[in-house]
């Protein structure tokens, strides 16, 4: 091992040097930025998180896991997943191991940091030692790995098909910079050690392409042209980096600790916020994703782009793309990095402006209250205002706790109060909070342990919004399976089959998938849908759009539909008065809510 | 067919009032009609109604006379179409029966199907005891057979537009005759049941024909039945079984909440969709709301855009029994100048 530049120094180490810093500033300056745009409650929860041991453990694995290997990419898609965990990966690896070699054989030299990088530029006869060849072989290696990751990268704008995404995202014209930066510095890396091969040294690679090459041309010349263009190459891609979607990289370091601190969205633009907008990757996995992609003139309206909207700060599309969202919360399921789209719009429709600011705090909940309190019962049924609609449901749902033998009661047998998620979904909290205080006077004034519903969307927000500690609030779809396990509902098993729709509030929002299913594999055959669980389909009915019309909403209903008859089941079953009342709409099939297929099945004592 | 050999014979698609009066006329124009009815009965809607309005007039008599005045006429009941094309110069019919008609007009009188009250779960037909529907009410002034008119009614309500101008129940246009049946029906249950307080929830009343206003006028001046402005929000049932309508008046700006002995929904007409795929195999346009499409709405109602296909009545959208009258005359008259060669 030989230093071969006296003073570690030469011009073309430039770019690199002022990429780096630039980049390093700029994401450090941001950081700081969005900690202390955090409201100061979760700034300290964010210290304490860095400091217990638990959490820096579970940041360190998760960091790891997300950001280095991309553990669920590959679980979405083997090949998606080998591209990205080859760049990112090997890429690691390679300033790792440069670093080693520097630490190992000149350590002195750590201090400048593009040392590592140019590390074969600098030296000679760096595989002299048998560390020196062990290390050089591990860096050729891991180059080798990041380049197979860029021919799939470069192939993957071609076909992306390939990689299990219909459509991907119309990159900017910044990102398509950036992005030709990234696919350079590769490449020209493997040049430039090939070039400096017979000085520095290599390995299996970098070797023998140098002596292929020194067949033709005289690889010295062309020494310092490449290692210039792999730094200016870096340069560029750093430079561009905080403008771009590659932002993720380092924003996706920040996000996972904040987020396993339990940090949350307190402002539309600001903090936790902004943070998770920058970490969007623009992978585009939430386009196919989208039950709106199925418009085509609703392509853009989904959470990639109103990532990069937001980033851009065009007040006028974020506007369109949040209202127009139905809510249903898949992009978040399948999302690379964790970006919640549904709440990110949330957020923004706080800002929304509203002619009127209804007051609900003069309605008089007195009669209500005395009603439910003549006849305490241990369950308080609240149907709700989609059962009243679907009042099949409704009555399916009586019947079977009268079979099963249930005190109960129902709190709206006149006519109830709006759970308020109605006006959560349309940034209205304030107003939503005001009839949530009225209607916990009428829950606790009943005297009852359980309150039971039918309708996922009061489900989630009874769970989610109320203070009701020591009350059991449970979905008709647990409690009714709970009741069949428990014998006390005794249902005949038949030949029908069945297929069941995750409603999007029920499934992915609040986490219920399994109890639905169990209860109908007592009574038929369950088929499962083409996409089910937390990839269900939105139905197109949610209450989540505040601007996509009744018309527009066929395609989405359609398309589910398809999905859910995949496997040609008898009839369709669903846990949601709204989904019911939308697939039947369209459907070739019957449409029914659990609670009435199951009555169906009642075996009469 | 045999008997009548020299005569042309002409294909009439659906034995209704339409088809009925169109064969009707086209017998006395010296033709020989081929009436085709899937039903095990002609005449049709008109047929299983009780009374007509606006003068209260019984159906019976109106489709008995047509029946009468086209004994000479072909009548073909449970006929399935097996295929229909062009043949020459003409159109070929395969029959279920085995009937082959080979004609050079063919007039489409396929009527409308009733809106199936179910789909509107809101209102609770289906669900609840008190629930039925115009037609059901018109079954039961025809039979006194229906077990949800219990005993005697106090308490009566008529929901209008069932179906109709409604978006997401699919059909965007008016039915047209549901306002004055309310009316009718109403009349006709305040006979009945004296005592009773009668309401009818409506969205707008659309009285534009003869004699329309003064039954409406009449309606709430000599039989005092009450029409609130407002859409029925939410209907329930008690637990005696009554029915709870819940609506907004808004033309006094407030919610009105009535427990009833029986609520009527106006159901509305749709489109007859079973007609779809024999309208596909004649390459007939249908039209966006799912009825047959005329040439233009205007002067050429009655023809489609197929040479040699008439319409007649409510295959092309929503008519009165008057104006379903006047088409089958003006399509039977379309198709002699079409024969006779103009």
């Amino acid at each position: 091992m030989i230093e071969r530049i006296p003073g570690a120094f030469h011009p073309f180490v430039l770019p690199f040097v002022f990429g780096m810093l630039f980049v390093l500033t700029y994401c450090l300056v941001g950081m700081i930025r969005v900690f202390f745009e955090l409201p100061r409650e979760d700034r300290k929860r964010f210290l304490i998180s860095l400091v217990t041991p638990k959490t820096i453990w579970k940041n360190i694995k998760d960091i790891f896991l997300n950001c280095l290997i991309h553990v669920k990419l590959w679980k979405r898609n083997k090949v998606l997943g080998y591209m990205h965990s080859s760049i990112a990966f090997g890429w690691f690896m390679l300033i790792l191991l440069g670093h080693i070699e520097v630490m190992l054989f000149l350590p002195h030299r750590v201090r400048f940091f593009y040392y590592p990088i140019f590390f074969n530029f600098f030296v000679a006869e760096a595989d002299a030692t048998i560390q020196g060849k062990v290390l050089m072989f591990l860096m050729d290696i891991s180059l080798l790995f990041v380049l197979s990751g860029i021919l799939l990268a470069i192939y993957k704008r071609f076909r992306s098909r390939f990689f299990g995404m219909r459509r991907t995202t119309r990159p900017s014209f910044l990102d398509r910079i950036a992005m030709y930066a990234l696919w350079a510095i590769f490449p020209l890396r493997l040049l430039a050690e090939t070039f400096t091969a017979h000085i520095s040294g290599g390995s299996f690679l970098t070797e023998p392409a140098g002596l292929l090459f020194h067949r033709f041309i005289s690889n010295d010349i062309h020494v310092l042209p490449t290692w210039w263009a792999y730094s200016i190459a870096l340069c560029i891609f750093m430079v561009l980096l905080p403008f771009t979607r590659y932002m993720h990289i380092p924003a996706e370091m920040l996000l996972i600790p904040m987020r396993n601190a339990g940090i949350k969205i307190r402002h539309p633009r600001k903090g936790f916020a902004k943070l998770e907008y920058y970490t969007c990757p623009n992978c585009g996995v939430c386009i196919d994703a989208c039950p709106m992609s199925v418009r085509k003139e609703n392509l853009k309206d989904c959470t990639v782009y109103l990532n990069r909207q937001l980033r851009r700060g065009n007040e006028r599309r974020i506007a369109q793309i949040s209202d127009k969202c139905l809510l249903c919360g898949k992009c978040s399921a399948v999302c690379q990095v964790g970006v919640q789209g549904p709440e990110l719009r949330l957020a923004q429709r706080e800002l929304r402006p509203y002619a009127l600011t209804p007051d609900y705090s003069a309605i008089d909940t007195a009669s209500m209250q005395a009603a439910v309190s003549a006849k305490p019962a241990k369950v308080l049924y609240f149907a709700g205002c989609m059962t009243a609609l679907t009042p099949g449901i409704r009555r399916a749902t009586e019947t079977l706790l009268k079979a099963a033998g249930i005190d109960y009661q129902l709190m709206d047998p006149e006519g109830g109060l709006c759970c308020g998620r109605p006006l959560m979904m349309a940034g209205r909290k304030e107003a939503a909070q005001a009839l949530i205080r009225k209607n916990v006077e009428i829950i606790r004034a009943s005297g009852c342990d359980t309150l039971l519903l039918s309708c996922p969307i009061c489900y989630r927000v009874f769970l989610e919004s109320y203070p009701l500690e020591g009350i059991r609030v449970v979905h008709h779809s647990v409690f009714l399976e709970e009741l069949m396990r428990e014998g006390r509902l005794p249902v005949e098993y038949t030949s029908g089959s069945y297929v069941f729709h995750d409603p999007c509030e029920l499934g992915r929002g609040c986490g219920i998938y399994e109890e639905p299913r169990a209860a109908l594999r007592r009574i038929g055959f369950l088929h499962e849908a083409e996409k089910h669980h937390a990839e269900s389909i939105c139905c197109g009915g949610s209450l989540g759009s505040l601007s996509l019309g009744f018309e527009k909403r066929k395609d989405i209903t359609m398309n589910a539909l398809h999905n859910l008859t995949a496997n040609d089941p008898e009839t369709i079953v669903t846990a949601c008065p709204l989904c019911r009342s939308t697939f039947a709409r369209y459907a070739d099939r019957p449409v029914e809510d659990l609670s009435e297929v199951l009555v169906n099945h009642l075996k009469s004592r | 067919m045999e008997g009548k050999p020299n005569k042309e014979q002409v294909a009439i698609i659906g034995a209704g009032i339409a088809g009925l009066e169109a064969a009707h006329q086209l017998l006395r124009l010296g033709y020989a009609p081929v009436l085709i009815e899937q039903a095990d009965h002609a005449g049709g809607h008109v047929a299983e109604w009780n009374r007509l309005f606006p003068d209260k007039a019984p159906a019976a008599p109106l489709v008995e006379e047509l029946l009468e005045q086209t004994r000479e006429a072909t009548l073909i009941l449970r006929a399935k179409i097996l295929s229909a094309g062009r043949l020459g110069d003409g159109f070929n019919i395969r029959l279920s029966d085995g009937t082959s008609l080979h004609v050079r007009a063919i007039l489409m009188a396929t009527g409308f199907s009733l809106f199936e009250a179910w789909k509107k779960e809101e209102y609770g037909y289906g669900v609840y005891d008190r629930v039925l529907t115009n037609a059901d009410l018109e079954h039961w002034f025809n039979t006194g057979d229906d077990t949800r008119i219990k005993g005697d009614l106090k308490r009566i309500g008529f929901v209008h537009c069932v179906g109709s101008r409604d978006v997401k129940a699919g059909n965007t246009q008016c039915s047209k005759v549901c306002c004055i049946t309310a009316i009718k029906q109403a009349i006709e249950m305040k006979e009945r049941f004296p005592e009773a307080e009668i309401w009818c929830f409506y969205m707008d009343l659309r009285l534009f024909g003869k004699k329309y206003e003064d039954f409406y006028i009449g309606a709430q001046r000599d039989y005092g039945i009450h029409f609130i402005r407002g859409r029925v929000s939410e209907v329930s049932e008690n637990i005696d079984g009554k029915v709870i309508v819940k609506a907004e008046d808004t033309l006094n700006g407030k919610p009105v909440k009535v427990t009833l002995d029986a609520l009527v929904l106006m159901a509305g007409m749709v489109c007859n969709r079973d007609i779809q795929p024999l309208a596909k195999e004649l390459s007939l346009s249908i039209d966006d709301d799912g009825y047959l499409k005329s040439r233009d709405n205007i002067g050429s109602v009655t023809r489609s855009d197929r040479k040699g296909i008439f319409l007649a009545g409510a295959a092309t959208g929503p008519k009165t029994i008057p104006e379903t009258l006047a088409e089958a005359r003006s399509a039977a008259l379309d198709i002699h100048n079409f024969l006779s060669g103009e």
